[in-house]
This record gives structure tokens, C-alpha cells and sequence, in this order.
């Protein structure tokens, strides 16, 4: 939770314990991103602030610093500038952190990134200088004490909120709440969670974390189409996508009207998610991450069961 | 051989603090060469851990005998047993692959859970000798020596580049970033030049395929090698090396 003073719309919502929402932009293999700025301007009033992901599963793609900036200047909409460890070493990582402050980026969320080998370009070296941890250290430092890592003076500090990631599917739960922890004890002003479909997975990652002054936000991902829930379940680690809702996807493939089509998608994605976030207006979370990518027009139905 | 240098003792002696009973084990193959992992080393570890008031049992392994080559380390660890069960803490004094080894073994293979400290500090894959060495090779799983004239970029440029030299060369052709070491694209050009074959230079070099680095690398061989029978196999060699080698050993004393 923000201790000083709160220079985002997503921190003082936050701060105030409003519950947020909070969409994801995903910039492409394009030389703009026309489409994620009308996807935000769609969004605009449905959710409180949207991630422009960094090179997701090592995909190289437009960077998010510049997307953040253009998006938000063009849309409106507040974004959150995710920034990853695997491609920038720890001058990079500052460069781009100041960078983000003189184009007017407020929230940023830190973390390691997947490895290079599993993307587009896996030859690519990796950097890895800093991790998720390291890298949220680095800010908070650059905000609190306008210092960089080596102790030098940062003359007029960014203003950035840094965000953090969890994963509550980990395989081993204890060790990542205690990385969670770590982040937490560094400094990060809230956490994202990775994807959860299981109310069972969250409540476990929640007793096994216990009371943290630290607002977490729940990822969940309505999938604009089978494909794109058939790759989270195969290739997201942590995530296991439940077999009946993926079968219900699965069968409006054969629907060859496409209005009918995506009438059925979004019919199934609202009762699934109806129902989780049902469940998640009795945990702790202080909102919810709706990892809606290129499906904008299912946050609206979403939002009202939350009203 | 894997080039090592003794940590300071105030980092080893920190790492050991409130630790009393201590089990030194040493390493017969690169720790011997770089007196990290020797008997000689072991026994002076042992004397500035029994001055700072702990108890020390040694396990040497024999020359060429390396920690981390586990079918003959097991055999030196296991006789001091006794003494691993009743230890606070095991300081290996070899590279780092042979402290995780240890430590595997002792765990895994002896059940028996100590902490397990390193004593070393691994600098590299080096070669040369007998006092002056180099570091050359990454190992990075995709030798470029076939296109850079014998010399590897990745390892001697500062900056890895495939495509050098750079803009901070130095006037003597030494390194921007240490006047004592050579430019390696500078190295290239010359033997290219020599070999005839600087039409290759001019060419670019793609990038560095980092994916066959993708780490931790593992590795597997169908058939074991019998040391005992390659070490007896290659004793009139090592003999006949020992008496061609030794004035010229002499020499160097002097």
C-alpha cells in the first residue's frame, strides 16, 4: 500500500479501498498500435487502468514503454508499463524507467520475464541481469531516495507506483509466497496475480500468504476464443484452465455464423467468470486484473456482476 | 581446467560463524593446480579455522582425484562418515561444481543434511600454464572458433562482440576496458591476415545462437570411462613426460 504520496489514478483507488479493475493491452509485431488504442478507448470507464505487456512469452513485439505512452496519450486510458528483466540489463532497465517518467507513465509492474529460448527469437542471449525482485528494489530506490542502484543522485526521481507479479498455481506454493513475501518486503505497492480459474487455488494462495498490508489484484483471463484458452492451459506454467469451460469453447467452433459464434463466447465466459467473481467479492483481493486481451467488448458484461 | 582463487577468510569465516565442528574436504584435479584444494591448502585452511577456535576434519582427495567426479569422491567421503554426521557445517575448497557435487552426495547418496560452504571463488575455463593462464572458452555449447581464425570473440573480446573490433580499441591495440589484454578482433585480423583468409573478416558473422546455452545444461554419455585402467594405460607416458619435463622444470625455479 502506498505509504507517501499517491501520483496514480489505479494507486489512489486504490488507496481509498475502492475495488479496481484493471484490463491488458497487448502490443504487437506492427509498427503501431492502432488497435490496442481503440481497444483502450473502448475500456475507457470500464476499468481503472490497462498493462501494455512487455515482449509477452518472449514474443518480440512494439516496446511497451512506447505503446504506454501512445496509448495513454490517445485513449485516455491510464496504462500500467510492464517492464521485464529478460532483455534489458540493469542500465537499460533505469534508462527506461527515467524514460517512462518523462512520457508521464504513473504504474509500472516489475517483473523477470519468461525465458527468451520459449519465444519467437530463441537464439536471442538472455539478460537477466536483474529479477522481478531486484528490479522492484531498483525503483523503489530511484523513487524513495531519487538514487540509482549504485548510490548516484537522480536529479527530479520518477514518480512511479511498481506493481508485482504471483503465481498462486505454483507448484510449490510455499516458496513462491515467500518470494511474494520477499517482494513485499522490498517495497512493491501491490501485487498482480498470474491467471486463477479455481476459487480452491486462490484460497490457498491466500491462507498460505496471510494478512499483507500489500493489495492484491486477481488475474483472470476470459478467452476471446478456444485457441487462445487452449494456449494458456498448454502453455502458460501455473495455469490450469478448467476442462469443462475450455469444452464449452471448444464446441462453438463449430458455429459458422460469426455473430452467433461470438454471442456463445462471451454467454460462456460471462456465467463462468459471473460465478468467480462471485467467489472473489469474499477474498481479500483488492481487485481484479482482467486479462481480456483483444477481447474488450467482455469487460462490460463483467463489470456489472461486480456492482 | 577451471582457474579458482580463495575466497577472503573473513567471507569463509562469516559463512562458518557460530559453527564449530568443521569438515574441510579438498579436490585432487583444477584445486590442486591453483593450491585452492590441495593438501597443502587444506592444511593451512584447517590451521586458520582452528585458530579462529573450531575443530577441523580433513578429507583430501589423492592428485587428479576431483571432488566433483563423484564415483571416486564418494569413496573419500564416505570413510569420514562418522565425521560428516557429527559436523556443524563442510567447507568444500574446490570450484563450484564440485561444492554442489558434494553436497548432492553428501545429502542424496549419505543422507546426511549439513550445510555446505564454498571456499573458492571459480574464475573461468582457462588454459596455459604452468603459472600464467587464460580464459578462452565459454563452453557455450556452439563453437564460432571455425569462423574467427582460432580465436573466440565471445570469450576474449570484453565485449563478446561477433563483429569486431569496436570503436575503443586502444592505439597498441589493447582493450578498452583492460590495457593489459589484447583486442581479439585485432588477434583475428592478424591471423586471418596470416592464413590468408581475410576474406572471411569482412563477412558478417550472425549472432551467437545463445539457445544451445540454455542452462542448467545437462549431459549424458552411453559409456562410462574406466579411469583406473586409462590412468595405469597412460603411466609410461606421464613417466616419460616427468623426466623431459623435469630441467626444463628446473630451470624455472631458477
Amino acid at each position: 500500500m502506498p505509504k507517501g504520496e499517491v501520483y496514480s489514478q489505479l494507486m489512489k483507488e486504490i488507496s481509498e479501498g475502492k475495488y479496481v479493475f484493471t484490463g491488458e493491452l497487448e502490443p504487437e509485431k506492427a509498427g503501431d498500435v492502432d488497435e490496442q488504442i481503440h481497444a483502450a478507448k473502448e475500456l475507457v470507464g470500464l476499468v481503472t487502468a490497462c498493462n501494455v505487456t512487455d515482449n509477452p512469452q518472449s514474443f518480440a513485439y512494439v516496446s511497451s514503454l512506447a505503446a504506454a505512452y501512445k496509448i495513454q496519450k490517445e485513449s485516455g486510458m491510464e496504462c500500467v508499463y510492464q517492464l521485464r528483466c529478460a532483455d534489458r540489463n540493469r542500465m537499460a532497465l533505469l534508462s527506461d524507467l527515467l524514460g517512462a517518467s518523462v512520457l508521464g507513465i504513473k504504474n509500472v509492474l516489475a517483473l523477470a520475464g519468461d525465458h527468451v529460448s520459449l519465444g519467437d527469437t530463441p537464439d536471442t542471449k538472455p539478460v537477466f541481469d536483474l529479477d522481478s525482485t531486484t528490479l522492484i528494489y531498483m525503483i523503489r530506490k530511484m523513487v524513495d531516495e531519487g538514487k540509482d542502484l549504485v548510490g548516484k543522485e537522480i536529479h527530479n526521481p520518477p514518480k512511479l507506483h511498481v506493481g508485482g507479479a504471483a503465481a498462486p498455481g505454483a507448484a510449490h506454493l510455499k516458496a513462491e509466497v515467500a518470494k511474494v513475501k520477499r517482494k513485499i518486503k522490498v517495497g512493491v505497492e501491490y501485487i498482480q496475480t498470474q491467471v486463477v480459474y479455481y476459487p480452491e487455488v486462490l484460497d490457498k494462495f491466500f491462507k498460505e500468504l496471510g494478512k499483507v498490508d500489500v493489495p492484491i489484484l486477481v488475474g483472470i483471463f476470459p478467452a476471446k476464443s478456444f485457441g487462445a484458452a487452449d494456449f494458456f492451459d498448454k502453455y502458460v506454467a501455473g495455469v490450469d484452465v478448467p476442462p469443462d469451460y475450455l469444452k464449452s469453447l471448444e464446441a462453438t467452433k463449430d458455429i459458422k455464423d460469426k455473430e452467433k459464434k461470438k454471442d456463445e463466447i462471451d454467454r460462456i465466459n460471462v456465467e463462468y467468470f459471473t460465478n468467480f467473481l462471485e467467489y472473489l467479492k469474499g477474498t481479500p483481493a483488492a481487485g481484479c486484473h482482467m486479462m481480456a486481451v483483444g477481447y474488450p467488448r467482455i469487460i462490460g458484461p463483467l463489470r456489472k456482476v461486480m456492482k | 581446467m577451471i582457474a579458482q582463487e580463495q575466497k577472503p577468510i573473513e567471507e569463509i569465516l562469516g559463512y562458518l560463524d557460530g559453527k564449530k565442528n568443521i569438515v574441510i574436504v579438498g579436490c585432487g584435479g583444477c584445486a590442486t593446480f591453483y593450491h585452492t584444494g590441495d593438501r597443502k591448502a587444506i592444511d593451512d585452511m584447517a590451521a586458520k579455522l582452528v585458530s579462529a577456535g573450531k575443530s577441523v576434519t580433513k578429507i583430501p582427495m589423492p592428485f587428479s582425484m576431483q571432488v566433483c567426479d563423484v564415483e571416486k569422491s564418494e569413496v573419500f567421503l564416505n570413510k569420514k562418515r562418522k565425521a560428516l554426521e557429527d559436523c556443524d557445517a563442510v567447507l568444500v575448497m574446490s570450484c563450484g561444481d564440485g561444492v554442489q557435487v558434494a553436497t548432492e552426495y553428501i545429502e542424496d547418496g549419505m543422507g546426511i543434511v549439513k550445510p555446505v560452504y564454498p571456499a573458492n571463488n571459480a574464475i573461468g575455463l582457462v588454459g596455459g600454464g604452468p603459472t600464467k593462464f587464460k580464459e578462452t572458452c565459454l563452453s557455450c555449447g556452439m563453437c564460432e572458433l571455425g569462423k574467427t581464425a582460432g580465436i573466440c570473440p565471445l570469450t576474449s573480446c570484453g565485449k563478446g562482440l561477433m563483429n569486431g573490433p569496436c570503436g575503443g580499441v586502444r592505439v597498441d591495440n589493447k582493450c578498452e576496458i583492460d590495457p593489459e589484454k589484447d583486442c581479439a578482433w585485432v588477434k583475428i585480423y592478424e591471423r586471418m591476415e596470416k592464413l590468408g583468409e581475410l576474406d572471411k573478416f569482412i563477412e558478417m558473422r550472425a549472432p551467437h545462437e545463445w539457445s544451445k546455452c540454455k542452462r542448467p545444461r545437462l549431459f549424458e554419455i552411453e559409456e562410462p570411462v574406466n579411469t583406473i585402467t586409462a590412468a595405469l594405460g597412460a603411466l609410461p607416458d606421464f613417466l616419460s613426460y616427468a623426466i623431459s619435463s623435469k630441467p626444463k622444470r628446473e630451470e624455472e625455479k631458477k
